[in-house]
């Protein structure tokens, strides 16, 4: 035990102890357990134990034609109460241009527009007054749009029965979801593909010319209907009530009617329909629904109880899943699904099973190998590599890392990688043991002489792992991590275990000539 | 113990330096292919970079003739093909629009909906997320290609920096050479290979270096070239060993780690193969372009 300092071996072990012992806990992997020991597992990533990753767009562009088109209305409202008529109104992608057939009242008409939106660029051009949607106003409506969007998704996802779903903003107008455990995705993407933005409009049967030239006057809109396309309705623009001001939706079912969605409103949109219905007598309802019409209903007596039904040709399936989305909400703006990646239940175990047995055997024989090669030594080289292989997976569960595929992957190639800096260290006693005949001289030699070369040799591979990381998504990111690691506990195993064990064998094998 | 190493003479002395003409015409040629391959066949995207659509089913005594007749019927675009064995299937669809893409994947799980046991996966990648996917990855590659460069300048010469880095551009072509010919398919897991065989490569190269680094001190009047062919010696059996035990561990991987994991385990057999090769007979031989000694003598 000569040179051997007690803090060094003390250290060594208690961190070899440690690494094994919480390591445990990933290796029983009990999923359930609330042990607050066991519960520093590994997490399984969603291709090892099946979930859905979907990446999701908010169509911000929507949102800015539909602000355009707010501006055009408001322009319009004012322009008629300032009695100033309107020559001509041009859109274009990123601002409005309105021209007036006199102007005088210009500059009182751009005050007003400008009481009401705050932070738009206006500029007059003599009868001209152009409204430009400018970064900093797209920036509020985009940030407030994912704020808004976020919400609902995460109710949308909730209400669907998703246990521990990661909801997040990704980038400047995505959102990344990750949904473990999800067995079917396609209904998921469905409650997410829809908006349901639900209105309520006035129907006009009066005005058929409008509807003959498929052209809507001010303060009308044209919507089809939801079943035949062909079928169109003209409705009051402003809507009466919208889904803003439900309390409570669910599916229910109706002896006339079948499959049904029910409803109730809050006490400003109970009024608001109350209302409603009590002056228009006779006329239809239209219920509005991502710009369909669900149906249109004659308003037969006054509704101010606050609750009613909507019927359609549902199945109980869409009939609940209309409750969920009315229940959570209306998005501001329709999301596209960018990115899907779903793996069943039976891919992840398969992939598990076989990255244990390629870890397994890459193991058997790069330990096998090693004792070819090194006899003793390539026994306590192994010893360190099993070690090194406890420490990967402890570090992993203590800092709660996801593992994925590709970072199994990682840890199958770090037992391949970890055993170099044994070599380096193994090949230098070599060539040290032919200078000189003091065993432990030499050993000491080996290990500083290949101190500096493990180093930079690990280092470059930590830096491209890195930027693995950085640059990677899901998955590879996985891959980064499980090889950083790797290379880290290598280091540790190779420059302090695999030397204390060298030196405990020499010591207690009292060695007097080394030959490797 | 069984005197396995000494298969490998403590002190061997095998003129590298003398071949590297040689080895030199032959990585030109190689690096030269593979540019021309490269450029007319390409590489075999997957849909990380090219954007589509993916299915894996498992089928119960379905065969791939039955799937295909199903579905060709109402997809022109559609590919099939055995996945690891009989029963599994990959289903392949071109990319579209995002939101056709979405209802594809529907309407394709309602068709073959019976003779399916288990869907055992299905991916879609967008058309703009495809193209974000490559751009992050050649992002990754020459920043990681850039960072090392930079290391190895501080921690060497400079002149070790750029005998690195032109190694490492030739793993990567040649790399990516091979992966065309062999059409591997080139994935994100893929650009991770690329990434680490860049590492590993590096990795291999540093270790040589510092022997040389060490010797241009030792030996103040030996020749250059008999001093990079003493390092490359002095270095050669722990080169060796370290590719041995890698592609031990790889050729696991290749074999038992499943089907999804495969091409990039062949990948990486590749670049280990073609890193070690470089470091020996690229990296080496380019630091002669360089005279050390004048320096040398100043310090």
């Amino acid at each position: 035990m000569k040179n051997y300092p007690i803090w060094k071996s003390f250290t060594v072990l208690s961190l070899v102890l440690l690494g094994i012992i919480f390591a445990i806990p990933s290796i029983i992997y009990d999923e359930n357990s609330e042990n607050w020991f066991l519960k520093n597992k590994i997490n399984l990533g969603l291709d090892l134990q099946g979930g859905s990753y979907l990446l999701l767009e908010v169509q911000l562009d929507v949102l800015y034609k539909e602000e355009l088109d707010n501006f055009v209305d408001s322009v319009r409202l004012i322009s008629r109460d300032q009695a100033v008529k309107i020559e001509k109104i041009d859109i274009q992608e990123n601002d409005v241009a309105v021209f007036f057939t006199d102007k005088e009242k210009i500059k009182d008409i751009r005050d007003s527009f400008f009481q009401m939106y705050r932070g738009v660029s206006l500029q007059i051009n003599n009868n001209k007054l152009s409204i430009k949607l400018n970064d900093e106003y797209r920036k509020i409506i985009q940030d407030s749009a994912i704020k808004q969007s976020l919400e609902i998704v995460r109710k949308r996802i909730d209400e669907s029965g998703t246990k521990e779903p990661l909801i997040q903003r990704s980038g400047k107008k995505r959102i990344l979801l990750q949904l473990p455990g999800v067995k079917d995705p396609e209904r998921i993407k469905d409650l997410l593909g829809k908006t349901a933005k639900l209105t309520f409009h006035i129907v006009d049967k009066d005005n058929t010319s409008a509807l003959q030239n498929n052209l809507a006057p001010f303060g009308k809109i044209i919507v089809p209907d939801m079943y035949d396309e062909n079928t169109k309705y003209l409705l009051d623009k402003r809507a009466v009530v919208g889904g803003e001001n439900l309390v409570d939706a669910k599916g229910s079912f109706d002896q006339t009617e079948g499959h049904a969605v029910s409803f109730r409103f809050d006490t400003e949109g109970a009024q608001k329909f109350g209302k409603v219905t009590t002056n228009n007598i006779g006329k239809n309802l239209a219920v509005v629904l991502d710009g369909v019409v669900i149906t249109a209903p004659r308003i037969s007596s006054a509704i101010t109880g606050g609750s009613g039904i909507i019927t359609g040709n549902f199945n109980a399936q869409e009939a609940s899943d209309l409750a969920v989305l009315l229940r959570a909400g209306a998005l501001p703006a329709p999301l596209e699904i960018v990115e899907e990646r779903s793996v069943g239940a039976g891919l992840g175990a398969d992939s598990i099973a076989a990255g244990q047995i390629a870890a397994i055997i890459g193991m058997v024989l790069v330990c096998i190998f090693m004792i070819l090669i090194y006899g003793t030594f390539g026994a306590l080289a192994n010893i360190s590599l099993i070690v090194n292989l406890f420490i990967i997976i402890s570090l992993l569960g203590t800092i709660g890392a996801t593992l994925t595929l590709p970072g199994i992957a990682g840890i199958v190639l770090t037992i391949g990688m970890a055993v170099d800096a044994n070599v380096l260290i193994f090949e230098r006693i070599k060539e040290e043991s032919l200078k000189q005949t003091k065993v432990f001289q030499i050993v000491k030699n080996g290990f500083d002489r290949a101190m500096s070369t493990i180093l930079d040799a690990n280092i470059t591979t930590l830096i491209a792992a890195v930027l693995l990381f950085a640059f990677g998504s899901g998955p590879i990111r996985g891959f980064s991590i499980t090889l950083s690691l790797g290379v880290i506990a290598s280091m540790f195993t190779a420059l302090m275990l695999t030397n204390f064990l060298v030196y405990m064998y020499l010591s207690f094998a009292n060695k007097k000539e080394l030959k490797l | 113990m069984f005197g396995l190493n000494k298969i490998i003479p403590v002190e061997p002395n095998i003129n590298f330096l003398g071949l590297r003409r040689n080895f030199l015409i032959l990585s030109i040629l190689a690096i030269l292919i593979s540019i021309g391959l490269l450029s007319i066949k390409g590489l075999n995207l997957g849909i990380d970079f090219k954007g589509g659509t993916l299915i894996e089913v498992s089928t119960k005594n379905t065969s791939i003739g039955e799937l295909r007749e199903i579905l060709s019927s109402s997809y022109s675009d559609v590919s099939l093909q055995e996945f690891g064995n009989e029963n599994i299937i990959l289903i392949r669809l071109q990319n579209k629009s995002n939101q056709e893409s979405i209802e594809t994947v529907n309407s394709v799980k309602n068709l073959i909906q019976d003779k399916v046991i288990e869907f055992r996966r299905s991916e879609f990648v967008g058309p703009t997320i495809s193209s974000e996917l490559l751009f992050r990855g050649f992002q990754a590659v020459s920043f990681a290609l850039i960072a090392i460069l930079i290391y190895i300048w501080l921690r060497f010469e400079w002149q070790f920096g750029f005998g690195a880095v032109v190694a490492l551009t030739h793993d990567v072509l040649f790399t990516l050479g091979l992966l065309s010919i062999l059409n591997v398919e080139f994935s994100l897991a893929t650009i991770a290979a690329i990434l680490t065989i860049a590492g590993y490569s590096i990795n291999d190269t540093v270790v040589i270096f510092d022997r040389v680094r060490e010797n241009l001190r030792k030996y103040k009047k030996l020749e250059l070239v008999d001093l990079f062919n003493l390092s490359v010696n002095n270095t050669l059996s722990r080169t060796i060993m370290t590719s041995l035990t890698t592609l031990l561990a790889l050729v696991s991987l290749f074999i038992f780690g499943g089907e999804v994991i495969r091409p990039f385990a062949l990948t990486m057999i590749i670049g280990v193969i073609i890193g070690t090769y470089s470091s020996v007979f690229i990296a080496v031989p380019t630091l002669l372009i360089f005279k050390f000694r004048p320096q040398d003598e100043d310090d």
